[in-house]
């Protein structure tokens, strides 16, 4: 569980501070989608939930942060680190090793994962992220997307409590990110995985997302259900968040109709309100 | 340039020795070609150089370390054989000594710099560093330290592409310009760069921290070192270099 009350946080030599009286609750097993415009704080706040805010970046840091009862300010780095796992924005600079297979290795390595469990653990990860022919590529022979899908295997082989992602699939292809996102839902659903997902590709995160958390100007300005989240669409819109277009379809059909119609977040559900309202 | 350090897979000899091994190697062709006094005992390093190369099946790569050595040997040797006052004159003010001494200097260097190159070649930078850890106890934010920076080799270049290639598109003729007036026009695309890789650099090592760092021991390595029959027969071959060098 990822508890964050009151946290305000300025970069040391930030103008203004980067987030402003953040509060939010992650339960166990839970899945929170975070979005916001570019600037908004979304990445700050990220680093903050996986505890590299304040232990690497320096600030101001006014307010607490807990990881499954670990105080983020209290706590070292390593410990944080066997709780957390986090995958960067920035695909190349979280990369290591030259190799794939040595990128894999290096977080199962430290952790002391036994060296019989070590193999099993790889292929499984690879294989999951839907990339075990590229085991014995050198990283510098990839493409920006494959980079992407080696940090994510290379994380989800630690099998951490608690997954951060930064905008995992900004480099992915729609087909990949699909995968990623029904890879995070299995994790999350079947193992208990709590996941934080920063993302911009709306469409995706809210149809994964049971949670959401909406970021302008390093303050949340919505957080609830993602149906709850939704329903303030043109809220988000002056915001700069654009919804999802099944949403967007839901709120237009409501207008029209002069009936309320639920909130759709998906495909499925727009299909049957399409048929309800076509007789 | 691209890809002179970066790993050549196969299977060959040279590939499967120990990591320790190859640097132990490198070390004594080194000493060696200082040993020696001898020209052709340092052409015949130079030879064992090449062999080791093709050995390792990559003579390709053995013949273009060599290649950019020549460049910067002509011009030592040049050099050296300008500035030796002894000796006999041959040729203008070049002299005997001149000469034998440029070729000692210049051989010396081609001999002591292509193992360093060629060790890159058949090596996993991982591999080396990880044995370095294991084997020779190096501490491991050194051997980190070291495997990052040839890690970011290939990384760097392309960066330094994607900065050349932004500012063609803006009319900077990269292309038209050479020698100096080229070098000139890439030496203010450094500070881009420097920033870039500062800031990468910072965010590589979070992410190495974030996967435990801290946590990794001297025995925390996946893969092993042991050394094999083959290490032993380099070994011996290491000694039979040194004893002549000693002796002839």
């Amino acid at each position: 569980m990822i508890q964050i009350q009151d946290l305000s946080f300025t970069y040391k030599n930030g103008e203004s501070p980067a987030l402003q009286e953040i509060s939010l609750t992650v339960p166990d097993g839970g899945f929170l989608g975070i979005i916001g415009p570019a600037g908004a704080g979304k990445t700050t706040l990220a680093r903050a939930a996986a505890g590299i805010i304040p232990h690497h970046y320096p600030g101001d840091f006014y307010g607490s942060v807990t990881v499954n009862g670990l105080d983020t300010v209290d706590s070292s780095i390593i410990d944080l680190s066997r709780l957390v796992g986090m995958v960067f924005q920035d695909v190349d600079s979280q990369i290591i090793s030259p190799l794939v297979e040595d990128e894999m290795l290096y977080g199962l390595e430290n952790f002391g994962v036994s060296r019989e469990e070590i193999p099993q653990r790889m292929e499984e990860a690879l294989e999951k992220v839907g990339i075990a022919d590229l085991r014995d590529r050198s990283i510098a022979s990839l493409s920006g997307g494959q980079r992407q899908k080696v940090a994510i295997a290379s994380i989800i082989a630690l099998k951490p409590r608690i997954l951060v992602l930064d905008e995992p699939t900004g480099e992915l292809d729609p087909r990949s990110s699909r995968q990623i996102f029904s890879l995070l839902k299995e994790l999350n659903e079947e193992q208990g995985i709590t996941i934080i997902l920063i993302e911009q590709k709306i469409m995706l995160l809210c149809e994964f997302a049971r949670q959401l958390a909406v970021l302008s100007k390093g303050r949340i300005v919505r957080q609830g259900d993602t149906r709850e989240v939704l329903s303030h669409a043109e809220e988000l819109q002056a915001l700069g968040v654009n919804c999802p277009r099944v949403t967007t379809l839901s709120r237009v059909l409501s207008e029209k109709t002069g009936a309320e119609q639920p909130v759709c977040i998906n495909l499925d559900e727009a299909e049957n309100m399409v048929r309800r309202l076509i007789p | 340039m691209n890809n002179l350090f970066q790993y050549v897979p196969g299977h060959s000899l040279i590939h499967r020795l120990n990591p320790v091994t190859k640097i132990f190697l490198t070390i004594v062709i080194c000493i060696a070609a200082f040993l020696t006094d001898r020209l052709l005992f340092l052409a015949g390093l130079l030879a064992v150089d090449l062999l080791i190369g093709i050995v390792a099946g990559v003579a390709n790569r053995t013949w273009n370390i060599f290649r950019g050595l020549l460049k910067i040997a002509a011009f030592l040797f040049l050099l050296q054989a300008l500035l030796t006052r002894k000796g006999t004159p041959v040729f203008w003010i070049i002299t005997d000594q001149g000469l034998l001494t440029a070729g000692k200097v210049v051989l010396r260097l081609v001999v002591v710099c292509m193992p360093l190159a060629l060790v890159l070649a058949v090596t996993r930078i991982t591999d080396l560093t990880n044995a370095m850890v294991q084997v020779m106890h190096v501490p491991y934010p050194y051997a980190f330290t070291l495997s990052t920076a040839i890690r970011f080799i290939p990384q760097f270049l392309e960066e330094m592409a994607g900065i050349m290639e932004a500012q063609t598109a803006r009319g900077v003729a990269f292309d038209k310009a050479r020698g100096l007036k080229k070098f000139s026009m890439i030496l203010p695309l450094c500070a881009p760069l420097l920033i870039s890789s500062v800031r990468r650099t910072d965010q590589t090592a979070v992410a190495a921290e974030a996967r435990g760092f801290h946590l990794r021991t001297r025995t925390s390595g996946y893969k092993q070192y042991p050394f094999t029959g083959i290490d032993l027969g380099a070994a011996a071959f290491c000694l039979l270099l040194l004893t002549g060098a000693m002796l002839l």
